[in-house]
């Protein structure tokens, strides 16, 4: 698809997943174990035929860079295709000030340059996959200006809360693209996802810039659904945000039901990440494992049950690690018992017996603590 | 070649016969290991992490996936400006027919103009069918400290299996005396690991020869080793330490899978300083069901378990269904189990599906059973 290049969108101001993102961009987040958030629109937009891909970064870009790297591992011609990480310079003190479009603009060199006629923009911090190309078509045919993507839901009055919801009329026009005031059970979440030119993008950059130095390129296009012809189109399949902390540990759970992560993965749409050279997981004479996802790497000698064990942990004697999210390198040590947590990548639960939150609220162990 | 001046070769064109069906497609150094891995990842990861930029792969033996697998050499990093992995397979040249290689020494003469390209001043001989971890600069480092003109590593085995091998016999300085190839009385357990680092020139001479004498059989072991020895060259025994293992047989296969799940075992393939690097398949991590029970096993990505795995290793994709039991035995690559299926003492190879409610192998068996055919299911 020589004819969009695509943009993976830095969070905006409204997004903050406690403990996690001190660490690292939501893009970088670990997801069943092997994977990060990031591999998801890449992959989407290398299967699509899409293979100039622009990252956005704000803060913390380490993690995201040394998993990116060259973008090879995601099947992209590396010549004639190119990932490249923009990282936004110019962070303001105030974080009202930290939009997509300051970061967009400050790299507006880096969109001019391209001679794609049309964008692709996807969010770095969204799971779902997406044939970019059938959007791009469905968009073209239209002959909308916008194209964005959208999922119903019938949980949104308590979840889906710092995303945006879409009001559409019945031919599918965008009416207004606003936060999620959590008033109502069923609503169209936007998946910060759209289509369009590369030339009216950077229109409403600039026209963004010149109202106020607050907005989002989704408040722009809000105000601009009047004189624009903006058009939703549906999103069929598995979508997760991880734009809280429970939409980070409730997605990562969904992926135990081996049917739920059928309706994500499938032979013919490839997640790619990049490998980490890890040896398989060695289970030992005391494991007891059961209805989990297990990484490679790890050693296991404890009970584990309904749980996502990422790359190179350790599960000693006697431990039980119960609906829990276990990131890579964490150790559970003997007799230790974890329930209801994530448990940040590196930490040691050694000497606290019982780190046990209760169902539905579950806790978070920062990243290299030793308990 | 920065970096030390040595480049690889790797000879992987033998077929492996006594694996029978499993290298009926394959070359030995292709057959899957370990979970996740082919035997040559091991010689190529070693020249990886001893620092060696350039390795030769001489194939010959039912080459094309063996051929396309090494020659992705950025699987072991091995793509650096002036690093490559380079398949050479026999080929035709102007003054010559095409020739098969005769033998191991045979398989580096026909390459002298690829090796003489890249002018070495250390050529580093290494066989493609071997599991271990060692590092090629420490026994660089060695030949250089003994001023050797060949330096050849070597293992003490067992005494009483000392006749299975080429042994060396050597004075107290670690040189090389006599070379035996599996002598009936052994003088000693230093058994050659069929790993060689010579100097270019001498080995170059050495080959040009060699290729001319009408008497040789063109092997390393049975003719340029005993020919070096004889005009009082040096050569020094390198000793090495660790697991080693030619896995020659469906047992010995079976066997150096089920060494990994020893706690603490030799090779330890957890190691990060020096790790196994193999190709990316992209899957999902493992899943464990409902029903599983899994006991001293190792699991790698894209497995499904639901039935019970005690003592086996399996390899990526293998799928275990409810109420199956696998016991003491070795999955490759994609075999699926499908629910109640019993498997003991059996390895099971690439792809193979073994039926529903199906018995293959038995636990008092004398050999591990290679199963290379679908098994039907009981109706």
């Amino acid at each position: 698809m020589y004819s969009a290049f695509g943009i993976i969108t830095p969070t905006v101001r409204n997004i903050w997943v406690e403990g996690l993102e001190s660490y690292r961009p939501i893009g970088a987040f670990s997801f069943m174990g092997r994977y990060r958030v990031i591999d998801f629109p890449v992959s989407n937009m290398s299967n699509s035929g899409i293979d100039r891909i622009q990252v956005y970064l704000r803060k913390k870009p380490l993690a995201l860079i040394d998993h990116l790297g060259s973008g090879r591992h995601y099947n992209i011609n590396s010549k004639r295709g190119k990932l490249q990480v923009l990282v936004s310079e110019n962070s303001a003190d105030h974080d009202i000030y930290n939009t997509d479009v300051a970061t967009y603009l400050e790299n507006m060199e880096q969109i001019q340059k391209m001679y794609h006629p049309y964008v692709v923009i996807a969010p770095g911090y969204m799971i779902y996959t997406q044939d970019y190309s059938e959007l791009l078509q469905a968009h073209t045919n239209s002959g909308a200006d916008i194209t964005l993507l959208y999922h119903s839901v019938d949980n949104a009055k308590d979840e889906f809360l710092n995303c945006n919801v879409l009001d559409l009329n019945k031919q599918k026009g965008v009416l207004s693209i606003e936060r999620n005031p959590g008033t109502a059970k069923s609503r169209n979440i936007s998946m910060d996802t759209y289509v369009m030119k590369t030339d009216l993008f950077i229109e409403l950059l600039h026209k963004a810039k010149e109202l106020s130095s607050m907005y989002t390129l989704a408040d722009i296009i809000n105000i601009s659904c009047n004189e624009l012809d903006v058009r939703g189109v549906a999103h069929r399949g598995y979508f997760a945000t991880m734009t809280d902390f429970k939409s980070v540990y409730n997605a990562n759970i969904a992926m135990i039901d081996h049917k739920t992560a059928r309706s994500l993965f499938s032979e013919d749409w490839p997640i790619y990440t990049k490998t980490n050279d890890s040896c398989p997981t060695q289970y030992f004479e005391t494991a007891d494992v059961k209805t989990s996802i297990v990484s490679n790497g790890s050693l296991i000698e404890g009970t584990v049950e309904h749980s996502v064990i990422g790359r190179g942990c350790k599960i000693r004697k006697g431990a039980i690690v119960k609906n829990s999210i276990i990131l890579s390198g964490a150790e559970i040590g003997e007799g230790v018992h974890v329930e209801n947590q994530l448990v940040d990548k590196r930490a040691k639960l050694i000497h606290a017996k019982e780190v046990i939150a209760e169902e539905g609220n579950p806790g978070y162990i920062r990243r290299d603590d030793t308990l | 070649m920065k970096q030390n001046n040595m480049l690889a070769m790797i000879l992987a064109g033998g077929r492996g016969s006594r694996l029978h069906d499993l290298t009926n497609k394959v070359a030995k150094p292709a057959v899957s290991y370990g979970g996740k891995y082919r035997i040559i990842d091991f010689p190529l990861s070693n020249c990886a992490n001893s620092g060696i930029d350039v390795v030769g792969v001489l194939t010959q033996y039912e080459s094309i996936l063996l051929n396309s697998y090494v020659a992705a050499g950025r699987r072991w990093g091995l793509d650096a400006k002036d690093s490559g992995v380079y398949v050479l397979p026999p080929r035709e040249k102007a003054d010559e027919n095409l020739n098969v290689y005769r033998g191991t020494a045979d398989a580096i003469s026909q390459n002298i103009d690829f090796i003489d390209s890249y002018s070495p001043e250390y050529v580093l001989i290494l066989s493609g069918d071997h599991i271990y971890k060692m590092n090629y600069a420490k026994m660089l480092a060695e030949h250089n400290a003994n001023k050797a003109d060949a330096t050849i590593a070597v293992i003490e085995v067992p005494m009483k299996e000392a006749s299975r091998f080429g042994i060396m016999n050597t004075d107290e300085d670690g040189r090389i005396v006599e070379f035996e190839e599996k002598p009936e009385k052994p003088k000693s357990n230093l058994a050659s690991m069929g790993i060689y680092i010579f100097n270019w020139k001498l080995l170059r001479k050495m080959l040009v020869a060699d290729m001319k004498s009408s008497e040789s059989s063109h092997d390393f072991g049975k003719d340029i080793i005993p020919s070096l020895l004889n005009d009082g060259r040096i050569l020094h025994a390198y000793k090495f330490k660790g697991y080693w293992k030619d896995v020659g047989t469906i047992d010995s296969l079976w066997e150096a899978n089920m060494d990994l799940l020893t706690a603490d075992n030799e090779l330890n393939l957890n190691d990060r300083s020096w790790k196994i690097y193999t190709e990316d398949i992209t899957t999902l991590p493992h899943y464990v069901g409902a029903n599983a029970d899994i006991k001293n096993a190792y699991i790698t990505q894209g497995c499904l378990v639901d039935g019970e795995v005690k003592n086996s290793v399996l390899f990526t994709g293998a799928s275990v269904g409810a109420g199956a039991k696998v016991i003491d035995s070795v999955l490759m690559p994609g075999v699926v189990v499908e629910e109640g299926a019993v498997i003991n003492r059996a390895l099971i190879a690439d792809g193979i599906r073994i039926g529903k409610d199906a018995v293959v192998g038995s636990a008092d068996s004398e050999n591990i059973e290679l199963v290379a055919k679908r098994v039907k299911g009981v109706e």
